[in-house]
């Protein structure tokens, strides 16, 4: 799996997911909080979304046909913190005071002092019913817009992801989008080892959905996925991810789930994202 | 009560279509009647209780008014995290409805017994815990609820409850509600159970002892001005139909507390002995210990 070279296309989504994950070392280094692997994991998915493929600006933010984008795996909160203050959605230096006392922004995604975060997550399995929701209302009050519900693939051991799965097909929401990241793992080791989702593709689409698998990483796919016809039905994306991605060391292990970077590899991580090697 | 709830609940979504009703697919053949006439306000949602109150709070989040109505502890214990961080945590505009306030469906067993509901759901935030104790009751709070936009807690009993009202009274979001006027002592109580009250109060008056009953239709907040005027010195009696624990009863314990107000309390409520007890809501509450001699005792 590799991630594409930023062409014109796609330069604005890349150039913010590779600003965000210096942000996502940063912030987890300075406020020494969990979770590091999930955001670098989740930040492309959030950043082609950021980017234009959901309708939402910090102008329209507030309006009710606004597309809307739910971080259902709110530890990786530090991935939509950065993405949306580098879009503008709230001042930068925000993100320097993560996690600090009485600061905007915690260690889940929380929307009351957060513009931008439509959600407060944190326990998994929310995310998608809520969503759900959102577009159960637009449709009977036809109303316009998207929700994009970003989860994680150990969130999908949770019950309220598959009643969902059952309901959106239901009532036919295509305008509802789950994107699943797909890094594999989970809090204790494997998906496939702690509660197996494969066949996960064929799961979603016995469920009645629209089901696309793709690199994760790679913004041309994700877009594309996002914007392919949906056969009047929910889709769901299953993005595949690496968690920790960018930051070679962070790659894959279960343990960035919970240690922050030191000094040092905070500093090797700026680097290794600058493509400088190590 | 039920019934009241849904007509009038109907007659309010009529008025003004950001009402939604969702069910937790049960309420068979009772809201026939809403669900031809307002399609597009009314959703069954299947047996999802879970993600039926996260669902409620994305509908809400648009500007709606959304009522999500199960039974006994279907709409609260089975979804609480939802209802915690969805409802109360966001502070989406949706009433949590649940039927069948404590012993309501005694002989169903105890997975059908309401009886923890008050405790839990008064410690959440940003929520108002409503408990009303008959059909004039339930109509004068639905219509209040309705208008309203707040997190909200509806807890009715079912069918067939006597009427403690003969008109509907003037209630205000906090307030108790006065019964009968005495000088020998007060029952404050909440929910059906309240008939006990009425028959106690009657009982003593045939003894010359006239007691005070006052309907506790608000339990997250008790009214302050009321308790503050009390006579701290006669006999006081808590009513509900509800564990001992962390229901109405803590709330007057822990607001005499902070108005320091000392003052001999009985409190009147449920047994948790023997939690496989069946049988019919009276023999159920006598046999917990809710009856008209537990609450005479005390004067």
């Amino acid at each position: 799996m590799t991630t594409s070279a930023p062409n014109s296309n796609n330069s604005i989504s890349e150039r913010l997911a590779v600003e965000s994950r210096k942000a996502i070392l940063k912030m987890t280094h300075a406020a020494q909080a969990s979770h590091v692997g999930s955001s670098l994991s989740v930040v492309d998915i959030l950043a082609v979304l950021y980017s234009g493929i959901a309708s939402i600006s910090p102008a329209t933010v507030t309006e009710i046909d606004r597309d809307i984008v739910i971080l259902s795996k709110g530890h990786a909160c530090a991935a939509l913190y950065s993405v949306l203050g580098l879009c503008g959605y709230f001042p930068e230096e925000w993100l320097e005071r993560f996690c600090n006392d009485g600061a905007e922004l915690n260690g889940h995604a929380t929307s009351i002092k957060c513009p931008g975060v439509e959600l407060s997550t944190g326990s998994l399995g929310h995310g998608l019913p809520y969503g759900l929701g959102i577009q159960l209302a637009r449709k009977n009050g036809l109303i316009g817009g998207r929700s994009y519900v970003v989860m994680s693939d150990g969130e999908c051991d949770e019950g309220t992801t598959w009643e969902s799965a059952l309901i959106a097909n239901h009532h036919n929401l295509d305008s509802l989008f789950v994107i699943v990241d797909r890094n594999g793992i989970q809090s204790m080791g494997s998906t496939e080892e702690t509660l197996a989702l494969e066949p996960f593709e064929s799961k979603w689409r016995s469920f009645g959905w629209t089901v696309r698998s793709v690199d994760g990483h790679n913004h041309d796919e994700l877009k594309a996925a996002l914007v392919a016809p949906n056969f009047g039905r929910p889709t769901c994306v299953i993005a595949k991810t690496i968690k920790g991605k960018g930051v070679r060391f962070m790659e894959n292990q279960v343990l960035w789930h919970y240690r922050p970077p030191n000094d040092q590899e905070l500093s090797i991580g700026l680097d290794l994202l600058q493509g400088k090697s190590h | 009560m039920r019934n009241k709830f849904v007509e009038t609940l109907y007659q309010e979504a009529c008025l003004n279509h950001d009402i939604v009703l969702i069910t937790g697919d049960l309420g068979f053949q009772l809201f026939d009647e809403f669900s031809k006439e307002l399609p597009k306000q009314f959703i069954n949602a299947g047996l999802t209780e879970q993600s039926m109150v996260s669902i409620a709070a994305g509908v809400a989040s648009l500007g709606k008014r959304v009522f999500v109505y199960s039974i006994a502890n279907f709409s609260t214990f089975r979804c609480l995290e939802q209802i915690r961080n969805d409802v109360c945590y966001m502070n989406n505009s949706v009433v949590i409805v649940s039927v069948g306030a404590g012993f309501a469906y005694g002989t169903l067993g105890y997975t059908h017994h309401a009886v923890e509901d008050l405790a839990v759901m008064r410690t959440l935030p940003n929520l108002e815990v409503i408990s009303p104790c008959d059909r004039y009751e339930t109509e004068v709070v639905t219509r209040m609820i309705a208008r309203d936009s707040r997190p909200t807690f509806l807890r009715l009993g079912k069918v067939g409850e006597q009427d403690l009202y003969s008109a509907a009274p003037d209630l205000q979001f906090g307030n108790f509600s006065r019964l009968s006027d005495g000088e020998d002592g007060y029952i404050f109580f909440t929910g059906p159970v309240g008939s006990l009250a009425m028959q106690a109060r009657n009982i003593l008056r045939q003894s010359n002892k006239f007691i005070e009953v006052i309907s506790v239709p608000f339990v997250s907040n008790l009214e302050k001005k009321y308790l503050s005027e009390i006579n701290p010195n006669l006999p006081i009696v808590v009513l509900e139909e509800h564990f001992k624990r962390g229901g109405l009863g803590a709330a007057f314990f822990e607001k005499f507390n902070e108005l320091g107000i000392s003052a001999r309390v009985k409190h009147v409520a449920a047994s948790d002995e023997d939690l496989a007890m069946t049988g019919s809501q009276d023999y159920i509450r006598r046999r917990r210990g809710i009856s008209l001699e537990a609450i005479l005792d005390a004067f």
